[in-house]
């Protein structure tokens, strides 16, 4: 049977969460020793990250389908800018490790501009975003000046810059300078917290956490896919991360074209950050707590590096993100989903592996790699 | 004086750590793979050491704290050599997947995703813990190793030129994986000394960072074992440096800010690699491309 080109680059992705949902599973049966309980466990994980349908189907108010999949949207907004961040530097050969850097960065300027600057809303929250791109877009300027110029390799270069960051913003910042002023009685960790003209707009009012992030998150993943199919300079891109020698005897200016794509990572690294500021913590808390860059290297690999896959693999792991948290009452640990998406992307990366069971189940010869 | 002894006793008691994961990442990516995973594999050497610790004498804790580290390390080599995966997706796959492990077995074991029973710590030799001896020893026998022996020999070739060693009749992917095994089994030592020597449990977020550090360190060391091993120390001195002032002389702290001073290891590699420039090149030269014999 034949394979069209989406499905055979789709479907080591797909076998592998698979693989790792089972595997999970497995793991959880072992630990819990009864199949039920595991059983129970996965489908509260269901319900927390869709919606509790059978509640609803039972004269619950609707509360408790919108309040989940606010969840699941706001966890998949974080996931989806750091994958898509990730993702664009991969398409030019780049690794961007530094996410997580960016990130801070990005999630500081935001909180700063949020909370001291005095604007309307129509502006301010524009203005906290371009904060967060500018500054995380900034950071990244670093790593691909030091390979442009010195040829130090980017993957060493943003692991140095992550830890950079956490030093001096967690470190020094948020606990010095920045550190929010004590009212009264209670002593308040991490920076001020941003003003209401800052918080991203909530699309559903009380009922759901749901913000205007995911559609800011869906927009940017939509365009960067125009850009890079539709464009000449996304082509260009694309002709780069293919084969940077080839294109440069094309006449495509490579160092550009890299500076700009990381430029572009470290941007929506940045805007991972602002959305979690002015959506979740409405300030720079005194640790952000959560390894949220590397994340974004799962969904940039699990997503093939294709923005749209990105996008599909954020929605997916946000969801379980959201329902793990129900998984708790039956002894499994809320971060079980990351365990989740730690195997997939293990196996993701044996790449070779899933090419060989699809040629030998299809028939066909595997895709040849330079 | 007593600052200087002070630090001097804490840099003997942090550095093992580092030193052993440092070496260890030294060892793999002279033959050629990167690995970006010390910190998944640190975290697995110290989990399992701990828990091993709560059923048999704490020094057989600590080499099964070692075997996993290796165990973690093989998986890291199987994927690179046998798959051809890229080899920073999956150091990282690795860390990412240690962490949530950790947490999820912390959850399954314990009921309590904090942290392991306390064990019985390893038994100190001449007041220092046995890990801080070997620490001394460690990267001078495997500089011997590696720049003494023939197998050293093929290790540092494997990483620069792998179809000549091929060329020779050795495997390659034999020796690489050996080598990554070897380098995981350093990784879980350093985190069994955090579990058993450091502290007397282990703790959800170790190693917190030390891993990545030690991968700073080995390129700090230019890839060598004993650059390796100095660049660890030293780093290890600074923290230590930077603790003992914090409670000797407070007042220092207020102008140069506690965060300058943790960010110093990794601002001054970024430093180093900037002014050696395309110059000097240290890393091995098929550091991250998987062998291909079909490709000669």
């Amino acid at each position: 049977m034949p394979l069209t080109d989406t499905a055979r680059r789709a479907l080591p992705s797909t076998l592998s969460v698979l693989s790792a949902l089972v595997l999970c599973f497995a793991a959880t049966v072992v630990t819990r020793g009864e199949l039920g309980i595991a059983f129970d466990a996965y489908v509260a994980m269901l319900w927390g990250a869709i919606g509790d349908w059978p509640r609803l189907i039972d004269g619950a108010d609707a509360g408790v389908i919108l309040r989940p999949l606010g969840e699941s949207a706001t966890k998949a907004t974080l996931l989806m800018f750091t994958g898509l961040s990730v993702a664009v530097a991969f398409r030019v050969g780049l690794f961007n490790i530094g996410a997580q850097g960016q990130l801070m960065v990005g999630a500081l300027a935001a909180a700063v501009v949020g909370a001291g600057v005095n604007l309307p809303a129509p502006l301010h929250v524009p203005a906290c975003l371009f904060a967060a791109a500018l500054g995380g877009g900034l950071y990244a300027l670093g790593p691909a000046w030091l390979k442009w110029r010195r040829g130090v390799h980017e993957v060493i270069s943003t692991i140095m810059l992550n830890w950079v960051a956490v030093a001096l913003i967690e470190n020094w910042l948020v606990v010095g300078p920045l550190r929010a002023q004590a009212s009264g009685d209670n002593s308040i960790s991490g920076t001020a917290q941003i003003q209401a003209s800052a918080e991203l707009p909530r699309l559903l009012g009380d009922v759901s956490r749901l913000n205007l992030g995911i559609v800011l998150a869906l927009l940017a993943a939509v365009s960067t896919w125009v850009f890079l199919t539709r464009y000449r300079r996304g082509y260009e891109w694309r002709a780069v991360g293919l084969s940077p020698e080839a294109a440069r005897s094309a006449g495509i200016n490579v160092d550009r074209a890299m500076l700009e794509a990381m430029v572009l990572s470290g941007a929506f690294a940045g805007l991972a950050g602002a959305v979690l500021v002015m959506g979740t913590e409405l300030k720079y808390p005194a640790s952000l707590g959560a390894p949220y860059g590397f994340d974004g290297i799962a969904m940039a690999l699990i997503g093939q590096g294709h923005p749209l896959g990105v996008m599909i693999s954020a929605i997916l792991f946000g969801g379980l993100r959201a329902g793990g948290t129900r998984m708790q009452l039956f002894g499994v640990h809320k971060s079980f989903p990351e365990l989740i998406q730690g195997l997939a992307l293990l196996l993701v990366a044996a790449r070779m592996f899933w090419e060989q069971v699809v040629s030998r189940v299809f028939r066909q010869k595997p895709e040849v790699r330079p | 004086m007593q600052l200087i002894v002070g630090v001097l006793t804490s840099v003997l008691d942090a550095a093992p750590a580092l030193v052993f994961a440092a070496v260890g990442a030294t060892l793999s990516e002279r033959a050629g793979v990167v690995n970006v995973g010390v910190e998944g594999m640190m975290r697995a050497g110290a989990f399992a050491a701990a828990v091993a610790a709560l059923a048999m004498p704490t020094p057989l804790g600590v080499l099964v704290g070692a075997l996993t580290g290796a165990l973690v390390g093989a998986l890291h080599g199987w994927l690179c050599i046998r798959w051809r995966a890229d080899q920073v997706v999956s150091g990282m796959a690795i860390n990412l997947l240690m962490l949530a492990l950790g947490t999820f077995l912390l959850e399954a074991l314990f009921s309590s995703p904090s942290g392991t029973p306390s064990i019985t710590q390893v038994p100190l030799w001449f007041g220092h813990s046995p890990f801080t001896w070997f620490a001394m020893v460690l990267p001078f026998i495997v500089h011997v190793a590696v720049y003494r022996t023939p197998w050293g020999l093929r290790l540092r070739a494997v990483g620069e030129k792998p179809s000549a060693v091929a060329a020779m009749g050795v495997r390659v992917s034999r020796l690489r994986l050996g080598a990554v095994t070897l380098s995981g089994a350093l990784a879980g030592l350093g985190g069994a000394s955090l579990s058993t020597s450091t502290l007397d449990h282990f703790e959800h977020h170790m190693p917190s960072g030390l891993g990545f550090m030690a991968v700073a360190a080995m390129v700090f060391g230019r890839w060598t074992p004993l650059g390796a091993a100095g660049a660890a120390t030293f780093f290890a001195f600074g923290n230590a440096l930077r603790i003992g002032l914090a409670s000797s002389a407070p007042g220092l702290l207020e102008v140069i800010p506690q965060g300058a001073l943790l960010a110093l290891p990794y601002a001054l590699t970024l430093v180093v690699l900037a002014v050696q420039g395309k110059r000097a090149v240290a890393a091995p030269a098929a550091l991250g491309t998987p062998y291909d014999p079909e490709l000669r």
